[in-house]
């Protein structure tokens, strides 16, 4: 049996489509439901759905053998696990996004910074020798400028309508090419690999 | 009232799951012995220059460090192998050792979930050999003690840093940009790797030949594949190593027990040649961890050439918990004195730990004594003048 930890969200679906697509028998998943875990009818597959920043921690812990979460939390969450494929869905970038000209704050010299991808943010910023101010949030990053929490946010940027919506444009692009990846536990993928391979394989025809 | 909690990362060990701890140390310490492993034990404190060499480093945000009354920076163990292999070029007047330990070591990262701060390993190391029988000898050790601890379904993955480096001379990287590609490349995330080579400048086969390695495992089909991919003389040599080995291993008898990833490969920059982990199906993190180290004692001043392994041996107990696999927790019987017959009482109890019975002598007497301890589950012997 493999198990999966899915992310929940925008890749949810397009995700449960890929896997159907490759043979995984994902009926399960559009049920209605309140159960955690979900077996397939064929008991060949068992998933949970989590919150995507949850997945990598799940696939890394064995607890799931696969995972199909995107490169942003993957690069936020940086665990030890394989990334096997890259899935080539929900596509976006992670971006700094502001007014066009910066307000200066007379009382915060340091820019500041809302986002979700705060250790991604630290790492950038102390890269570029740069002191600024993180504002963690988890929703709605875009409010943060809007009501002046921030100066700037650094959010992934599918189409850009929110951004429009609420007059903020992309400052700058960080990362490109965001995408979902399968991921795999570093041992499943070894003594597993009588299931695991083919599986991979086919998700990788598929995704080709 | 006192501070009843820990710091993130540690764990008490409670009587239960320290007895098992225990035997199995005895199990391994045995097994140990006889294979002929003289076990030491390095000091717990060292200098932090010790560890920080360049060759060595043991990444500096990853020790826990405290400085000396004059003046010197301290760290708690950070890694075992380091200083057996400078015990064994300072303090040993041979040129061989097989050494074995049973040590914490620290980790200042706090991990979480099966990775701790305070790390309860037992290993081995062959120093002052080479050859792929060294190698081979050593893997099938790992194998004999993960069967003594009483592990099934595992195997021991086996790489080779050689033929990471044999793609590397080709490629030109420079050092620094290296590390970044090589943590790409042993997570497997060809996507990055690709973007950080083409950054480098590397393109061609040489680019190709690197991405090509995270698929680069399973069987000893992977041979024939990566003799393909590269004429580079030092990528060459590492495959002729794991050929030998996986000859004689297969010779050995332990088919059924390896697997091969030449895209393992390793952050400890000490490492020279082969490198393996110990994986158990019902757990998602290695249980043991080793490979050849040839140049790590010449900092010490010696040229020891040398393989060797670690096991994390609470992570062996949590495998063998999810293979239900633990031994019955064995009860002692407890003696129970009648009124006034303590020191008879005491000799029975003497006697039957003489024979290495496991027996508790109870503080409790009487029948008053009998039916407290009945009650606690205990197996009661009541002992009276005639016993």
């Amino acid at each position: 049996m493999i198990t999966f930890a899915l992310a929940k969200g925008r890749l949810a679906t397009e995700s449960a489509k890929l896997l159907a697509r490759c043979g995984v028998d994902t009926a399960v998943l559009y049920e209605e439901t309140r159960k955690l875990v979900l077996s397939s009818a064929d008991g060949n597959f068992r998933f949970f759905l989590v919150k995507p920043s949850d997945v990598p921690v799940y696939v890394e812990a064995g607890v799931a053998d696969l995972g199909v979460v995107g490169k942003d939390t993957l690069i936020e969450e940086d665990r030890d696990i394989y990334e096997m494929l890259d899935l080539k869905i929900g596509e976006c970038s992670l971006c700094l996004a502001g007014y066009p000209e910066r307000k200066d704050v007379l009382t915060s010299p340091a820019l500041r910074v809302a986002t979700k991808y705060v250790n991604t943010a630290k790492r950038l910023f102390s890269e570029r020798g740069e002191d600024v101010e993180i504002i963690p949030l988890h929703g709605s990053i875009e409010l943060a400028p809007v009501t002046d929490l921030s100066d700037v946010i650094f959010d992934v940027v599918q189409t850009g309508s929110t951004l429009k919506a609420n007059g903020l444009v992309v400052l700058e692009e960080i990362f490109t090419g965001i995408t979902a990846r399968l991921v795999a536990n570093k041992v499943s993928l070894k003594t597993k690999s009588a299931e695991i391979l083919p599986l991979i394989a086919k998700v990788k025809e598929e995704v080709a | 009232m006192a501070n009843s909690r820990l710091p993130a990362g540690v764990q008490d060990v409670l009587p239960r799951e320290c007895s098992i701890l225990t035997e199995l140390k005895l199990k391994l310490e045995k097994k140990f012995s006889s294979a002929g492993f003289s076990p030491v034990l390095s000091a717990g404190l060292e200098y932090y220059e010790t560890f920080s060499g360049k060759e060595n480093a043991v990444p500096e945000e990853r020790m826990f460090k405290m400085t000396d009354t004059d003046g010197k920076l301290l760290v708690l163990r950070p890694d075992t192998t380091l200083s057996i292999a400078r015990i064994a070029a300072t303090k040993l007047n041979s040129d061989r050792a097989r050494l074995s330990y049973f040590a914490d070591k620290y980790d200042l990262e706090n991990g979480g979930g099966l990775s701790s701060r305070e790390i309860y390993q037992a290993g081995v190391e062959c120093l002052g050999e080479e050859g792929a029988f060294s190698d081979a000898q050593c893997i099938a050790f790992a194998i004999e003690c993960l069967k003594e601890a009483g592990l099934r379904d595992f195997i021991i993955d086996i790489g080779h840093v050689g033929y990471f480096k044999g793609l590397l001379e080709e490629s030109g990287l420079s050092p620094f940009q290296a590390e970044d590609v090589r943590a790409c490349i042993n997570r497997k995330d060809t996507m990055n790797a690709e973007r950080l080579l083409k950054k480098a400048g590397v393109s061609g086969d040489a680019l190709n030949n690197i991405l090509a390695l995270p698929a680069l495992f399973g069987s000893r089909e992977v041979f024939s594949v990566a003799e393909a991919l590269t004429h580079n003389s030092c990528a060459r040599r590492a495959v002729d190593d794991l050929k030998n080995i996986d000859r004689l291993l297969t010779a050995m008898g332990y088919e059924g027990y390896i697997s091969y990833d030449l895209g393992m490969i390793k952050p400890l920059s000490y490492y020279s040649g082969i490198l393996f982990s110990g994986l158990v199906k019902d757990l998602g993190a290695p249980v043991l961890s080793g490979g050849r180290y040839d140049n790590l004692a010449d900092a010490f001043g010696k040229h020891m050439p040398a393989v060797g392994f670690a096991m994390g041996l609470k992570r062996i107990l949590v495998a063998l918990e999810r293979q239900g696999a633990l031994p019955e927790e064995k009860k002692p019987l407890v003696i129970v004195a009648e009124e006034g017959q303590e020191a008879p009482a005491y000799r029975e109890f003497l006697a039957r730990t003489e024979r290495g019975e496991r027996v508790r002598l109870s503080a409790l007497t009487g029948k008053e004594g009998v039916k407290q301890e009945e009650d606690a589950g205990y197996e009661v012997l009541p002992v009276g003048g005639n016993a």
